[in-house]
């Protein structure tokens, strides 16, 4: 019975993944087509075609665009959640538990319900369009997330180590640098790992701050959607396996830390 | 000094946070009291008009509809599904890791994008569901993307595909979480499993589970991205509060009446959002409280 459960839903989950990979090696007639074609070599000739059509169009280009932005904001996301997550670990700052709240608070904005006054206050600073705009709003987005994760990891380390290094003469600063940081990598790895899932896979900021340039993938597969016929589903299909393998890949990679990271640290698997 | 020291830790992110997240909070409501149009250009203050206009438009009144609506059936059935799962999977066996990973990762895909890809699925021509449910003998398979009634269950079946890997995930941590000794009393005092389940099982997981049904509500009350992908923002029988500012501010270009909708959306996520912090601290002391 529980057998029956666990892999009746695995298979039902896991056949539009399957299906998905099956789809970007049809060819693009056999997409369209109204009867059920499933087996590769006799309903359909696989091939790699729509990823050659994919790899010689635009798409790498807006994968650029979604490489740069999200890594870029990653990066500037766990500096800066470490150390403030440092901050409220090792410090007794006053109103240190209101001010841990205000930032969690952050995590549940809407993006469409802010998005008039940012594109005001980005269209005076001229940043709609560009990277360094969505790089900014990721950094914003994600720093909640940052800050409460890190936390949770830096809480986990004793003090003794900094104390000692103290005691050697190490500045705290140098304490942050030379002790807190390598200890808290794996922390910080996970951390990176949903800051980056988070800004790849965004889109309402995407779509209507940055549809001219610095368009990214997801902004871009959503503008197929009226010209289906100009970009066959072969191609849309792999475009997708091709955006969505890294989070595959992250996904594994950050197996044992999920749970610490959908609830934003606090409950530790 | 040292708390000087401490401050120089919290401070960027304080001000970076304030910049880009209060600021704009605080503009949209300004911004709700003007005229201004997505084009630019000039603009007056136009007073409450904006606000009243809000609650006399029966479109908000649907959004708000749907989105309850959405928001309510996705997270039961999740909660359900991930918990029947979690009940399923908690037990060790061969495998368990493998299998339980496979099973949470469309929780991190991207619902942009993953949405454009199930209208493929949801197709009545050429989408491989109907093909499956005529194959099946149904003669006449629902038409998914066409039907009034079947837009919104789609976008929830969606939902449900990418969303129950998460409850999965939080209420095998709640089950993981009940002391042994609970089920041998209850062995030694013969209590059936239903009890078992009852007075054990469940009240032990509440916590961890209304955890997770705030969590993922906060995130449904959001939804933008499904419903842009499958049926576009205008949809009487899909348009949520996000999908409604989207059409108001982007294709009416109104941005002073956007940003008036914005805040009454703002007041209902905060609200929300008050409670999930709640029981976020709660959790956080409960786990404090056991590591010790």
């Amino acid at each position: 019975m529980r057998f029956l459960i666990i892999f009746g839903y695995a298979l039902l989950a896991g056949l539009p993944l399957g299906w998905l990979v099956l789809t970007s090696l049809k060819p693009v007639a056999a997409t369209t087509s109204t009867s059920l074609l499933m087996w590769p070599g006799i309903d359909f000739i696989p091939t790699l075609a729509a990823y050659g059509d994919l790899f010689t169009g635009d798409f790498p280009r807006y994968l650029g665009s979604s490489v740069v932005i999200a890594v870029t904001s990653t990066i500037a996301t766990v500096l800066l959640g470490t150390a403030c997550a440092y901050g409220f670990s090792r410090f007794p700052l006053a109103g240190s538990k209101d001010w841990l709240f205000f930032i969690l608070s952050t995590r549940f904005m809407p993006p469409l319900a802010v998005v008039a006054p940012v594109l005001v206050m980005y269209r005076m600073l001229d940043l709609p369009n560009t990277h360094l705009g969505l790089i900014i709003l990721y950094t914003a987005f994600n720093l909640s997330l940052a800050v409460w994760l890190m936390k949770g990891f830096i809480d986990d380390i004793p003090r003794a180590f900094e104390e000692a290094a103290l005691v050697d003469g190490y500045t705290r600063w140098q304490a942050f640098w030379r002790v807190i940081v390598p200890q808290a990598r794996t922390g910080m790895a996970v951390t990176a790992v949903f800051c980056l899932i988070s800004a790849w896979n965004e889109y309402g900021f995407a779509m209507t701050l940055n549809h001219v340039h610095a368009v990214t993938v997801p902004v871009w597969f959503a503008g197929l959607q009226g010209n289906v016929q100009g970009v066959p589903w072969p191609t849309i299909a792999g475009g997708v396996l091709v955006f969505v393998s890294p989070i595959i890949v992250f996904t594994v990679l950050v197996r044992k830390h999920l749970l610490r990271g959908v609830t934003f640290g606090t409950v530790k698997g | 000094m040292r708390h000087r020291l401490g401050w120089a830790f919290v401070i960027p992110t304080l001000l970076f946070l304030i910049i880009f997240n209060v600021f704009p909070l605080i503009s949209s409501v300004v911004l709700g009291f003007t005229n201004s149009e997505l084009t630019g250009g000039s603009w007056e203050w136009v007073g409450g008009r904006n606000f009243s206009r809000v609650f006399n438009d029966p479109k908000y009144a649907a959004a708000v509809r749907t989105t309850v609506l959405f928001t309510v059936v996705a997270v039961a059935v999740e909660l359900a599904l991930g918990f029947i799962l979690a009940l399923a999977l908690h037990r060790d066996f061969r495998g368990k890791t493998a299998i339980l990973t496979l099973l949470l990762i469309p929780m991190m895909l991207p619902p942009a994008v993953m949405g454009i890809y199930w209208n493929f699925l949801f197709d009545g021509d050429y989408g491989v569901i109907n093909q499956v449910l005529h194959a099946g003998g149904l003669l006449a398979p629902p038409q998914w993307r066409t039907d009034p009634g079947l837009k919104l269950l789609a976008v929830v079946a969606v939902d449900v595909w990418m969303w129950s890997p998460f409850m999965l995930l939080i209420s095998l941590a709640g089950l993981g979480s009940i002391p042994k000794h609970l089920y041998e009393a209850a062995e030694i005092d013969r209590a059936s499993r239903w009890m078992v389940f009852r007075r054990i099982t469940l009240p032990l997981c509440a916590p961890l589970l209304g955890l997770a049904a705030l969590l993922r509500a906060t995130d449904a009350l959001k939804q933008f991205d499904l419903v842009m992908a499958i049926t576009g923002p205008n949809d009487a029988s899909t348009q949520t509060l996000s999908t409604l500012l989207y059409q108001v501010i982007f294709s009416n270009q109104r941005v002073g009446l956007g940003a008036a909708y914005a805040c009454v959306v703002l007041v209902l996520v905060i609200a929300l959002a008050i409670g999930v912090t709640r029981a976020l601290a709660r959790m956080r002391s409960a786990n404090a409280g056991q590591a010790v």
